[in-house]
């Protein structure tokens, strides 16, 4: 019998997540685990050095809160909501503390991540080449990524960008068991490949599940249980963001976050609100219920498009 | 009824002209905003046939609403692959997508793209979001189509900084770096159409929207822009592809503004 690796998103920010880590946050856009990102904020981490393919408002929930020093990332943005304001702040005005970016791209972010994965040191590719992203570097100086000329001939140079494989990383599934087999579907954005590069992974989840449905299913497993090692269930726990099959994207909610975030002052205001004033999902949920009612709750709930099966007889 | 379509904004000038630049049968990588409805668009008049893919990994989609995002999950059901970002960007650096939309806070003369800051990098004045996959669509795909706002700052003579390359100095420069993608065919403004020439991979102005003067394109352009010698209007909508537009493509007015 294996060991249970279910715990509260409390418990498991207490043991895996310590001040100063190298953290990969998962999430690109939609299943972002913001039931994990409060609970960091409400424990104080600080001087976090995080990895994200695109950052989104968990990121910048987390440098306004004063948890991270250093970013490596292609993206800090709301995409159609706007802007991300404690990012511009800490980059343009030093508030809360003054953040170093170091920019790649998407597809360079994601090259890393699945070098770490594979175990590669370095891997090859031609986005960067040429532009300003190659010649300008925050801490990591010229170990940013090098140029080197083919060696197999081709008579071009290519950017060598380092692999990524970070200490501890975070992420939202729909459904994992205990053992931390972690199944998702829908559109992937940054995993599988950013949490396979961690050392170790913290997932939350909206279901647990049965080792017998993972089994039901196995090509569904994004991540395998061995690199897991905390599991967390929380309904709800990408919210304001999408989770598909589960709920839609708040929009109302993500407009309102970066209308408040515009100040330090509406942003703390914001935080006071849904993230300090409250201690697990549970009650955030509740207080979203009382806050909005139980119909705009349940109007965010998915429509069904359930797939066909596949028969994995033998 | 049809007077109601007989009037256009800028911003849907924009996006028929760049569902015009789309040839049928081509795979298209389309972010939010205006690139997501010119291929709607295209899809809807000229190019019925033409693939849809997002960075996020949604490939071949048949949403039933208006996406608002990259990874909305109407895009997921019905789509012919749901990937990850290193798939949707895989596809892109293999050389395997015809063309890629682009957009920026500023372009120069060469067509170079900056999406990260305005002034000094290490202190600067302003801070954007950053590259995303821009320079990965900006090197990889086949043609990249480039929609901008069209003023003095936005159009100045050399970026600040260079996210995505466009043509450099100009000239052969971008074809020593191997790239597999031949760099931007047009820069669509609110104001006209630009194309780069041949040779000199200096951008011109080929045609100017109805209502929009020579003189005002090149006053809110940061160089002598030079104009084709042919130039002339850009056609105006047909009413009916302004109906397809706002009526079908953007129902609930998520990207098109009331002007």
């Amino acid at each position: 019998m294996k060991v249970s690796k279910v715990m509260t998103a409390k418990e498991a920010v207490v043991k895996f997540i310590e001040d100063g880590s190298n953290l990969m946050v998962g999430g690109f856009f939609h299943s972002i685990s913001h039931v994990l990102t409060h609970e960091i904020i409400r424990q104080k981490k600080k001087g976090l050095t995080i990895f994200a393919a695109s950052s989104n408002e968990h990121t910048d929930q987390l440098i306004g809160a004063g948890c991270v020093d250093r970013i490596e990332s292609s993206y800090n943005g709301l995409e159609v909501f706007g802007p991300s304001y404690c990012y511009r702040r800490a980059i343009e005005s030093s508030i809360p503390h003054k953040v170093e970016i170091e920019d790649y791209t998407n597809f360079t972010m994601m090259a890393r991540f699945m070098a770490g994965s594979l175990g590669i040191p370095y891997v090859p590719v031609n986005s960067m080449k040429g532009s300003d992203l190659l010649r300008h570097t925050a801490w990591k100086g010229e170990n940013k990524a090098k140029l080197m000329k083919d060696p197999f001939g081709s008579g071009f140079d290519h950017v060598l960008v380092p692999a990524l494989q970070p200490e501890v990383g975070y992420f939202h599934v729909q459904r994992a068991d205990k053992e931390g087999n972690c199944q998702m579907w829908g559109i992937l954005g940054d995993a599988p490949w950013s949490v396979r590069s961690c050392k170790k992974v913290i997932v939350s989840c909206e279901e647990i599940v049965s080792r017998e449905i993972i089994g039901r299913d196995p090509n569904r497993t994004i991540l395998p249980g061995y690199k897991v090692v905390a599991v967390v269930e929380a309904p709800f726990g990408a919210h304001p963001k999408n989770c598909q099959g589960y709920y839609d994207v708040d929009r109302p909610f993500m407009k309102d976050y970066i209308k408040k975030s515009k100040t330090a002052e509406g942003w703390q205001e914001f935080m006071d609100e849904w993230v300090y004033s409250v201690s697990d999902r549970d009650e955030y949920i509740q207080k979203y219920i009382n806050t909005f009612g139980m119909r705009r709750f349940l109007d965010l709930k998915a429509h069904d498009f359930s797939s066909s099966s596949v028969n994995y007889g033998f | 009824m049809k007077h109601k379509y007989t009037n256009f904004t800028q911003q849907e000038m924009m996006a028929v002209a760049a569902a015009r630049e789309i040839k049928d049968g081509e795979i298209v990588i389309i972010g939010t905003g205006l690139p997501l409805l010119a291929a709607f668009l295209a899809q809807k008049t000229t190019a019925p046939n033409i693939i849809t893919l997002y960075e996020s990994g949604a490939y071949d989609c048949k949403p039933v609403r208006t996406p608002s995002s990259v990874v909305d999950s109407v895009l997921a059901p019905g789509s012919a692959q749901t990937a990850s970002l290193l798939e949707g960007l895989g596809y892109v650096h293999a050389g395997d997508i015809d063309v890629g939309f682009l957009g920026g806070a500023q372009i120069d003369k060469h067509g170079n793209l900056n999406t990260q800051v305005i002034g000094d990098y290490r202190a600067p004045k302003v801070r954007f979001p950053g590259s995303g996959g821009s320079n990965d669509i900006g090197v990889g795909c086949k043609r990249t189509i480039v929609m901008m706002a069209h003023l003095k700052q936005r159009f100045p003579e050399k970026v600040d900084f260079i996210t995505t390359p466009g043509f450099f100095n100009g000239g052969k420069e971008r074809e020593t770096y191997g790239f597999v993608g031949g760099g931007p065919s047009v820069v669509i403004s609110n104001m006209g159409l630009l194309r780069f020439d041949a040779e000199t991979r200096e951008m011109y102005l080929a045609s100017y929207h109805p209502g929009v003067s020579i003189e005002q394109i090149k006053e809110n352009t940061g160089w002598d822009l030079k104009v084709a010698k042919d130039v002339h209007e850009t056609e105006p909508p047909d009413p009916e592809v302004i109906r397809i537009l706002r009526d079908e493509c953007d129902p609930d007015g998520l990207y098109l503004k009331k002007e």
